[in-house]
């Protein structure tokens, strides 16, 4: 580790009614990838942004390389050599590769034309020096995978010679395979001596990648650690704020009644091939593989969003109909989508609207509303899964991701379907929500609920699956139960790549 | 009380409401005539088909589309309602019929609109209709309509014009309709994200179809009572109102994206655009000049929605 390349003391950042930042203090070494962690509005992205200069600080001091400096913004950071690949893509879908990273300073010929060229290959060149040269700089960016646009994200980034760069939540969208190719990416630059700044929920990839790790908590740092200076439970409990025996809780009773049974499933799009699996009342049944196995789109054929090519799906016993989400819905049938902010939330609606937006017609069925009704329903939810807010008239879209994702959960329960379909339930919420959507899950398998839970995250769905099936490119390649030898992480995460066997190598 | 106050400084009405106060008390101010009851009935008589064809529109932007042909079926409607009555028709039966061919017409508007940008769609249709108008008039112009139906347009009930009442009215329903119904909430939700509508299992192309069709009801229900009014029918009467409706449903801060905005901020759109017209024949600017003013006033109100909602926003944020 070399010597301090940053350093933010006693920052403060006040927002309307809230402290966002309290006195925290951060330092940042050349050649370190330091991770900042914290529940949702813990203060993380804020502290990011004020180093990137997108905020301003009310109180406190930063200083790069021993300097006190005032950062007047997102281009005078850049000078300095302070740059950022967010989480949510900031790419032009529209533009190419060469031309997104040199946005509004593309080069010039000397009779002031864009100087094409030299853009493309000056964006092959930065590519190439993240290994990614298969990337065709001239396709518009939108025809590119995620990984390859987060690639062309940190050729952007990198295209400004930074000292520090800042990732935020990078991994998010990526797929395990995607992952490892970042953090050998990450790996590289923090060799050549850049300060990584790294802001991110999921745990299981610090040690892979942290040097250090900074937890904020309500907008104070709580300490800085050393990447092996402290146990995932300890990091959790700073994180929380309270002890957490355990993250994954599953209190198993037994199955009966088959709920829902596939055969034979097929979409037109090759996405699902010949995918037939059951589901039993009171089970938690997990779908397993990587992105792009087929997981989500199997669960869109059941609840009739994507249309069948051929197979049954038999709900209760009962031949389904499957044409579109009414008649899923109708049967008892509900999904919670993987995308909350398109799929489910409708976000310049309120809690209370959207509470109530599948359970509309159940609730008046005389055509006629009342607000206040769905005011009160909305309270009972808000209450009972922590949702936390000022009021349920308040929109969706100023809510965390966590209590977002509790407002979609609050959507279904107002329905109350007998099969719940749980697509990425977790992605990208913090631990605290986290554990109180497990405990939910649980809880709704023991009232005899069948539930199907979707996840990119082996851990949580071995921590809560009675049952998992392993999909690979559309099939299903495996099924492991609970309790047998092979229910772990080493041996699903191999069908999960490899197919049956683990030989077609 | 304090509720009241906050919802409605919260909703998208709020700037339009408080441009209606501004635009009443300056009014005041620079014409003292625009302070007597006879004025205000006057405005009132002279918005209200304007009332009745944006309430109906807010419904189609609130879905998040467009409906550009409401002036074209206002029009046409009131063509053919004076041609069947001309031709002896009885009158009630011949608004039903309006009515009917509103239905129609929003049914088509609708079903184009879920496949094309509603703007392209109903700017196209809104050109048949149109079309469709010359051909029932047969390029002539009809007049001398039976009282039986002209009274509509015409008549009082006691010191308030007919037409006062039958506004208030239609506003009153698409009040209720989009504010306190299951098809008013799903309009909404639609509007706000179509995506997650179609995830929570809403039956998404009714529910525009209803909102095409409520709009073109509206358009045909005030076509007939403007060829009431006018005791003649004429196929290019609603022309004037077509961009006027899209304004007024605007002014009163209904998004064009969907979602947001509703009935109350259109009223307040609407009387503005109407006293503005008032005001300027009051003070007696050339009619000429007035689409200038017009135009002037659409962009400051809606400037100033959009910029102060923006800074609103990003303080959320």
């Amino acid at each position: 580790m070399g010597k301090t390349i940053l350093t933010a003391k006693h920052i403060t950042k006040l927002f309307p009614g809230m402290k966002a930042l309290d006195d925290v203090d951060f330092d940042l070494q050349e050649g370190e990838v330091h991770i900042l962690v914290g529940e949702n509005g813990a203060g993380k992205s804020t502290l990011s942004k004020i180093i990137l200069g997108a905020y301003k600080a009310e109180e406190g001091e930063i200083t790069l390389d021993g300097e006190p400096i005032v950062i007047q913004g997102t281009k005078d950071a850049l000078e300095r050599g302070i740059a950022a690949v967010y989480q949510e893509n900031s790419l032009v879908p529209y533009l190419d590769a060469s031309q997104n990273i040199f946005l509004n300073r593309e080069p010039r010929t000397k009779l002031g034309f864009l100087d094409l060229k030299k853009m493309k290959h000056d964006a092959e060149e930065l590519l190439k020096t993240l290994n990614c040269e298969y990337i065709d700089v001239t396709k518009p960016v939108s025809s590119l995978s995620v990984a390859e646009q987060q690639m062309v994200e940190i050729a952007k980034a990198l295209s400004f010679n930074p000292r520090i760069i800042v990732f935020d939540e990078p991994t998010s969208s990526l797929s395990e395979r995607e992952v490892d190719s970042l953090f050998k990416q990450i790996h590289r630059l923090k060799a050549e001596g850049l300060g990584i700044i790294y802001v991110s929920h999921r745990m299981q990839e610090f040690p892979l990648i942290g040097d250090r790790i900074t937890v904020l908590r309500d907008g104070k740092k709580i300490a800085t650690v050393g990447i092996n200076d402290c146990t995932n439970n300890e990091l959790v409990k700073m994180m929380v704020g309270r002890d957490v025996s355990q993250v994954y809780v599953r209190n198993q009773t037994d199955f009966n009644e088959e709920a829902l049974k596939v055969e034979h499933l097929c979409d037109f799009d090759g996405r699902v091939n010949d995918i037939s699996f059951n589901v039993r009342k009171g089970e938690i049944v997990g779908l397993a593989g990587l992105v792009g196995a087929g997981r989500t789109e199997t669960a869109e054929l059941i609840y009739g969003i994507r249309p069948i090519k051929s197979g049954d799906v038999t709900v209760f016993g009962k031949k389904a109909d499957l044409k579109n989400a009414t008649n899923a819905v109708a049967l008892g049938i509900g999904l919670i989508s993987e995308d909350r902010k398109t799929q489910g939330l409708a976000l310049s609606e309120s809690i209370a609207q959207n509470t109530v937006a599948v359970s509309l017609n159940k609730i008046f069925p005389n055509f006629f509303i009342n607000m206040n009704k769905i005011r009160e329903i909305a309270k009972d939810y808000t209450n009972k899964l922590r949702i936390m807010t000022t009021s349920v008239d308040k929109k969706t879209r100023f809510l965390s991701g966590g209590n977002q994702q509790k407002v979609v959960l609050a959507k279904w329960l107002s329905y109350d379907p007998d099969i719940l379909i749980f697509d990425e339930p977790t992605r990208g919420i913090d631990v605290g929500a986290k554990m109180e959507i497990y405990n939910l899950m649980d809880r709704m398998a023991s009232e005899g609920k069948a539930i199907i839970m979707i996840s990119s995250e082996l851990p949580e769905v071995i921590g809560m699956s009675d049952r998992i099936y392993i999909m690979q490119e559309g099939s299903i390649v495996g099924e492991v139960h609970r309790g047998d030898d092979n229910f772990n992480q080493e041996k699903i995460g191999e069908l999960m790549m490899l197919g049956t066997g683990g030989a077609n190598e | 009380m304090k509720n009241l106050w906050q919802s409605i400084k919260e909703s998208r009405a709020f700037y339009s409401l408080i441009g209606l106060v501004v635009l009443v008390i300056a009014s005041s101010i620079i014409a003292p005539s625009f302070r007597t009851v006879n004025n205000m009935i006057t405005i009132f008589r002279q918005a209200s088909l304007l009332l009745i064809l944006s309430s109906g529109l807010t419904a189609v932007l609130l879905t998040g589309t467009m409906d550009l042909s409401v002036g074209a079926t206002a029009g046409f409607v009131g063509c053919v309602v004076a041609q069947l009555i001309k031709h002896d028709m009885n009158v009630a039966v011949a608004t039903l019929i309006g009515l009917l061919i509103g239905v129609v017409i929003g049914l088509i508007n609708g079903t184009l609109a879920g496949i094309l940008p509603g703007f392209i769609a109903t700017y196209g249709t809104n050109w048949v209709i149109a079309g469709l108008g010359i051909v029932v008039m047969q390029g002539a112009v009809i007049y001398d309509l039976p009282p039986a139906f002209t009274q509509l347009g015409v008549g009082y009930l006691g010191a308030i014009p007919n037409l006062v009442i039958f506004a208030s009215v239609v506003v009153l329903i698409l009040y209720i309709l989009l504010s306190n119904t299951t098809l008013g909430r799903k309009i909404y939700q639609y509007g706000s994200n179509p995506v997650a509508a179609k995830y929570a299992a809403m039956p998404t192309r009714r529910v525009v179809l209803s909102a095409f069709v409520i709009c073109s009801v509206c358009a045909a229900f005030a076509g007939m009572l403007m060829t009431a009014r006018l005791n003649a029918a004429d196929a290019a009467m609603g022309d004037t109102y077509g961009l006027q409706t899209v304004a007024a449903a605007v002014i009163g801060g209904t998004s064009q994206k969907g979602g947001e905005g509703g009935v109350l901020g259109t009223i307040a759109g609407a009387l503005i655009l109407t006293i503005v017209v008032n005001i300027m024949n009051l003070t007696g600017i050339p009619s000429q000049a007035q689409g200038l003013v017009i135009g002037s006033v659409i962009i400051i109100m809606v400037l100033i929605d959009t910029i102060t909602r923006k800074r609103q926003e990003s303080k959320m944020n």
